[in-house]
């Protein structure tokens, strides 16, 4: 690497900072592509979760028998293409769920409780709900139709939403360090015209000039960049064990915990390769005029 | 010396140049500087292959710019140059560096890089042109030994005299083994013995087939070699003096 050695670009200024900004900007930007990781992941585990797209709630008070309802409900639901299966929740789960609301001192017998249909969609056929919500209304005016889907698609849109903003955030960190680089080559390249003067005197094509300036922020970036990441995934680690006593105990074992794992193992590098190519790009751009 | 040749010519066999008979070709090429004064104007001379000249003319008569021209540091305002065949003021950009890998030149103020070694300074135009570093060395021992510098080959520029900054600008300018060498005032920093020495070494590059332009004012020199001269004259014309053999 001798021959990589004729400008005194380690002893720049720019090289002073530079490092540091980068290795701020790769700890930001690789916890923010964690945190989208994150979001996607959660997404994917909570929409496995989520079986029961539909319910049904039968109401309490009214003329016919809620079991007759119920039956009719249920023979209807069977008959419905699209649905996988529709089960009545247990009245035990459902005297444990209102135990839970109302305190242990309220005695569920004393009054009955409504009955909830879980209606598990097989997802290939589309499901008018509205005709659905027809047919049920015609068994009994009262009862419900709660459609999870519509709140879960809601979820999932902010979910999506909120992906595309940390990636836009990742994006716009990546920016910022490269736009630093940028600037800080152009200083640098004001700094040592008088070097690259005389290199370029003695037959030095541009690129010559270009490959030292690359070869410098390659090495640099990749330094810089290995550090902010380490940080990066320290606190990661921090996090994730506080999460886990909290109670989130499927991060460490997850696949999320390997891909975050690869994003802090190659942020380095990518950074690395995209400050070398900005600033040959830079480089090339000043030695052309 | 007598080894000096050799090492010329072993560095020639590297040089894949076409060889061109004329080397440089300016047409009445004048120059102004910005708010400054027309330094000279219609100048039209040619330099062939394996010629010697001296650049005579007045301290700020324009010598080191119309070098300066001629080593494409400078776009003269008026005039054509043609450089191995190439009208330099129409080629592309990306023919400079080439033509410059023809050109070897030793600048007035020297412009070794201070923060390289001796060594390093002499063969950086090996190593820009993609030449390994240790064979890069191994030509600029040679020359160091050439130029009587070769104890020198560790130290930093800084370190030196004048005239020895001077001699390691001579060993990085012919160490390509240009086919023109362009010097500006390569002998102003020495004593006449020193700089007579210089220019032996000079004839001998010469013999090697490289034309050679020397700026200087140095009367005494251009008395004792029977080389013809450019002058610039009133700063507008250059003429063609063929000197008498001493
Ligand atoms: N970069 C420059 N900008 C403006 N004027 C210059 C510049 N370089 C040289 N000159 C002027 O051009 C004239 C010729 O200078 P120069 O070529 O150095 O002459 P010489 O080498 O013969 O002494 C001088 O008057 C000098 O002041
Ligand atoms: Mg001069």
């Amino acid at each position: 690497m001798r021959s990589r050695r004729d400008l005194p670009l380690k002893k720049d200024i720019a090289a002073r900072f530079v490092p540091k900004i980068v290795a701020l900007m790769v700890y930001l930007g690789t916890l923010c592509l964690v945190f989208t990781l994150f979001l996607v992941h959660s997404t994917h585990v909570w929409e496995k979760q989520f079986t029961m797209d539909l319910s049904i709630e039968i109401p309490i008070f009214s003329e016919t028998p809620p079991n007759t309802i119920q039956s009719r409900v249920l023979e209807l639901l069977n008959r419905t293409p699209g649905v996988r299966y529709a089960t009545a929740v247990p009245q035990k789960e459902m005297a444990t769920l209102f135990r839970s609301l109302l305190g242990e001192e309220v005695s569920t017998g004393l009054f009955p409780l409504p009955v909830i249909i879980d209606v598990s969609l097989d997802g290939k056929e589309r499901i008018d709900t509205h005709v659905l919500e027809t047919h049920l209304k015609n068994i009994s005016p009262q009862i419900q139709l709660v459609d999870h889907r519509a709140w879960q698609s809601q979820v999932s849109n902010l979910i999506h939403t909120s992906v595309w903003l940390a990636l836009i955030v990742a994006f716009l960190i990546l920016f910022a360090a490269l736009a630093t680089t940028i600037f800080a080559t152009r200083t640098s390249l004001l700094i040592h015209r008088q070097v690259i003067e005389v290199l370029s005197l003695v037959g030095a094509p541009n690129s010559y000039i270009a490959t030292q300036f690359q070869m410098n922020a390659f090495k640099q970036g990749l330094l810089a960049s290995s550090f902010g990441s380490f940080f990066a995934f320290l606190t990661f680690w921090g996090l994730s064990s506080l999460l886990e006593k909290v109670g989130f105990s499927f991060i460490v074992n997850s696949s999320f915990f390997f891909y975050a794992i690869c994003i802090f193992v190659f942020a380095p590098f990518f950074t690395a390769c995209a400050m070398m190519l900005s600033v040959r790009w830079a480089v090339m751009k000043a030695l052309r005029i | 010396m007598s080894s000096s040749y050799a090492i010329l010519c072993k560095i020639f066999k590297k040089d894949k140049f076409v060889v061109s008979e004329l080397i440089a070709q300016l047409i009445g090429v004048g120059h102004q500087y910005k708010d400054g004064p027309e330094i000279f104007k219609g100048v039209t001379f040619n330099i062939e292959k394996g010629s010697f000249h001296f650049l005579t003319g007045p301290s700020g008569s324009g010598k080191s710019s119309l070098l300066k021209i001629l080593y494409l540091g400078l776009k003269p305002v008026w005039g054509t140059l043609n450089l191995f065949g190439e009208d330099t003021l129409k080629m592309k950009p990306t023919l400079l560096p080439l033509i410059r890998q023809k050109i070897g030149v030793v600048f007035q103020e020297f412009k070794l890089l201070d923060h390289l070694k001796v060594v390093d300074n002499v063969s950086l135009p090996l190593r820009v042109r993609g030449l390994e570093t240790r064979r890069g060395y191994k030509h600029a021992q040679e020359l160091l030994d050439w130029v009587g510098l070769g104890d020198c080959f560790e130290k930093y520029p800084p370190s030196l005299s004048g005239g020895q900054k001077q001699r390691v600008a001579i060993a990085r300018a012919i160490i390509t083994r240009p086919q023109l060498l362009l010097a500006d005032e390569p002998t102003g920093n020495m004593d006449d013995e020193m700089a007579m020495k210089l220019l032996h070494l000079f004839e001998e590059l010469n013999k090697t087939g490289t034309a050679i332009l020397i700026a200087t004012h140095n009367q005494r020199l251009l008395e004792k070699l029977p080389y013809p001269q450019f002058t610039i004259k009133e700063g507008t014309i250059v003429k063609l003096i063929t000197k008498k053999v001493r």
